[in-house]
């Protein structure tokens, strides 16, 4: 089949839908399909083979972010350009909503539009304002996918139809072959050593470093030997101010990771913390921290628990509670056998969201889209083979 | 000469509105046709699902499945959302196994039944939402159509879509 894949936002700047567009490209490649992604990107930064540039994006303040992006009659032109020489048999564009490549192609195209809603946005006044707009463009896609029940929800209720749920993929041999990083993760034994990681930006609130903060130090002045690995962006004095002279020692702060670092330090750690207060619409870090073959502590929010699958996988404790993760901690520090069980289970969760296992069903809506329009069903085999 | 421009203000008016309504008839003409087009992919998905769930109620499961299943592919219009609802809870009461073939195959069927039922519902709505504007209404655009309509059945998936085997 041949796919073209519109990405609204720069490739020069990493992100979640970003990372989520190039990891389906690569996954639909090797399933043998021919792809080609559209994605705005500065004429001289290094893409791989399957990406077509559409341009230098333009910085804009979006949705309480900057966004990246191609927009104006320059940009029309090369989705146009893109679209005949493709000759694409479905078109899949990611947020179409946002005045982007995405919503473009979507106005550009005829035929099998698939569209993938990433964020949950809530009905903003600018939505409501312009809804006959939005059904114009609504219109033009034949089928939508959610990656979380969040985002499908918002399709539901505030955009007047149904979407289909399809999780964000996850590159599980990436995860699972990372090399830890030297000397990591150490020792650990009943009542001594043990290393806890956490990753993400430890000043935003909703992340709920403080919880993890507030258990670790309690657990530190009981437990010798015992390590907190940060990464995320952020300033390192800022998380060192937090902890006490003497517990700085035993905190290590990586800064900002490239992917590759992500999955390392993710496999240096006896468990990953995610003492998320709210917000989390899917809990991508958790498939990723499972599929590393790590112990996944989560805050029991609704997202965390179905990832999760209801605390089999990963041990949950009371959002916000200190002392619940305190306590978690201790418990699953000491008993290798606990971490291993949930582990094995936690092997099992992350196969399905394993990229291979996802693309196929998104191949699966590629083939419904292409049924609706030119009325063709296509066979099983055909799209499971590629 | 002031007259003239309204004669030019009125072109320009009768213009604007001649683009409009062929723009709107095209619409209206465009998500009627596609709409026609997903109630024709639901049917076939249907015809598919019932004759996988009739080849596997011929070698297990007997006598009911094999009933519903027949009932599904035979059923007149309007008896027919019930039908497939019976047939979804008769597959329900099964145990299928992922591993035999035939199963399998009643599964994946179930699986892009959902989803064929899931654009068939939204192409409708839309196709639905555009002919009952007021304009078009009045107009009686898409005439010669039939109003498009809902398939209205409980969602077919049979395992949680978490569930979804490799291949």
């Amino acid at each position: 089949m041949r796919i073209g894949i519109v990405c609204p936002y720069s490739f020069d700047v990493p992100g979640g839908v970003q990372n989520h567009v190039m990891d389906l490209a690569e996954a639909l490649i090797v399933l043998g399909h021919e792809v080609s992604v559209l994605a705005p990107a500065d004429e001289d930064s290094p893409l791989p083979a399957y990406v077509v540039s559409a341009g230098r994006a333009v910085p804009l303040p979006y949705n309480g972010s900057v966004a990246r992006i191609a927009f104006g009659p320059v940009s029309t032109a090369r989705v146009r350009r893109w679209l005949t020489n493709g000759d694409f048999d479905v078109l899949h564009v990611h947020e179409p909503l946002t005045l982007s490549l995405s919503l473009l192609a979507v106005l550009s195209a005829r035929g099998p539009v698939v569209a993938t809603f990433h964020t949950a946005m809530t009905r903003s006044r600018v939505l409501a304002a312009a809804q006959g707009v939005l059904q114009i463009v609504l219109e033009r896609i034949t089928a939508r996918i959610a990656v979380s029940a969040l985002a499908r929800k918002v399709q539901v209720e505030h955009m007047d139809g149904g979407a289909v749920e399809i999780p964000n993929g996850v590159a599980v041999a990436k995860f699972a072959d990372a090399e830890p990083l030297p000397g990591w993760p150490g020792e650990c034994g009943p009542g001594t050593g043990g290393t806890v990681g956490f990753l993400g930006r430890f000043t935003e609130a909703r992340k709920g470093f403080p919880v993890l903060r507030d258990a670790f130090v309690a657990l530190a002045a009981t437990r010798p030997g015992l390590r907190l690995l940060v990464a995320g962006p952020g300033d390192p004095d800022d998380l060192y101010d937090q902890f006490p002279a003497a517990l700085r020692e035993q905190v290590t702060f990586l800064g900002l990771v490239c992917e590759a670092d992500k999955a390392r330090m993710l496999r240096s750690v006896h468990l990953y913390v995610a003492p998320n207060t709210g917000g989390e619409s899917f809990g991508m870090i958790l498939t990723e921290a499972l599929a590393a073959g790590t112990t996944v502590v989560a805050s029991d929010l609704d997202a965390f628990r179905r990832v999760l699958d209801g605390g089999r996988a990963g041990r949950l404790f009371p959002t916000g509670d200190a002392v619940g993760l305190r306590e978690a901690l201790s418990e699953l520090l000491d008993e290798p056998a606990g971490r291993a069980t949930l582990s094995a289970c936690g092997d099992q969760v992350v196969a399905n969201f394993d990229w291979p296992v996802v693309a196929r069903r998104v191949l699966e809506v590629y083939a419904a889209a292409i049924e609706a329009t030119d009325g063709r069903v296509i066979d099983q085999e055909w799209v499971g083979l590629g | 000469m002031p007259h003239m421009w309204w004669v030019v203000a009125a072109s320009v008016l009768v213009g604007v509105l001649a683009a409009y309504l062929i723009w709107t008839a095209g619409r209206v003409e465009r998500l009627q046709g596609r709409a026609e087009l997903a109630a024709r992919a639901l049917d076939a998905h249907l015809l598919r699902r019932a004759a996988a769930a009739a080849v596997l109620a011929e070698r297990r499961f007997g006598v009911e499945l094999y009933a519903a299943a027949r009932v599904a592919l035979d059923a007149p219009p309007q008896e027919r959302e019930a039908a497939e609802n019976d047939l979804t809870r008769q597959l329900r009461a099964v145990r299928l196994d992922p591993a035999d073939p035939d199963c399998a195959a009643v599964i994946a069927a179930s699986r892009r039944l959902a989803l064929s039922r899931q654009v068939h519902t939204d192409l409708v709505r839309d196709a639905r939402s555009a002919r009952s504007r007021p304009l078009v209404r009045l107009l009686r655009m898409g005439r010669g159509r039939e109003w498009p309509r809902y398939f209205d059945i409980d969602d077919p998936t049979l395992v949680v879509p978490a569930d979804v085997p490799a291949g």
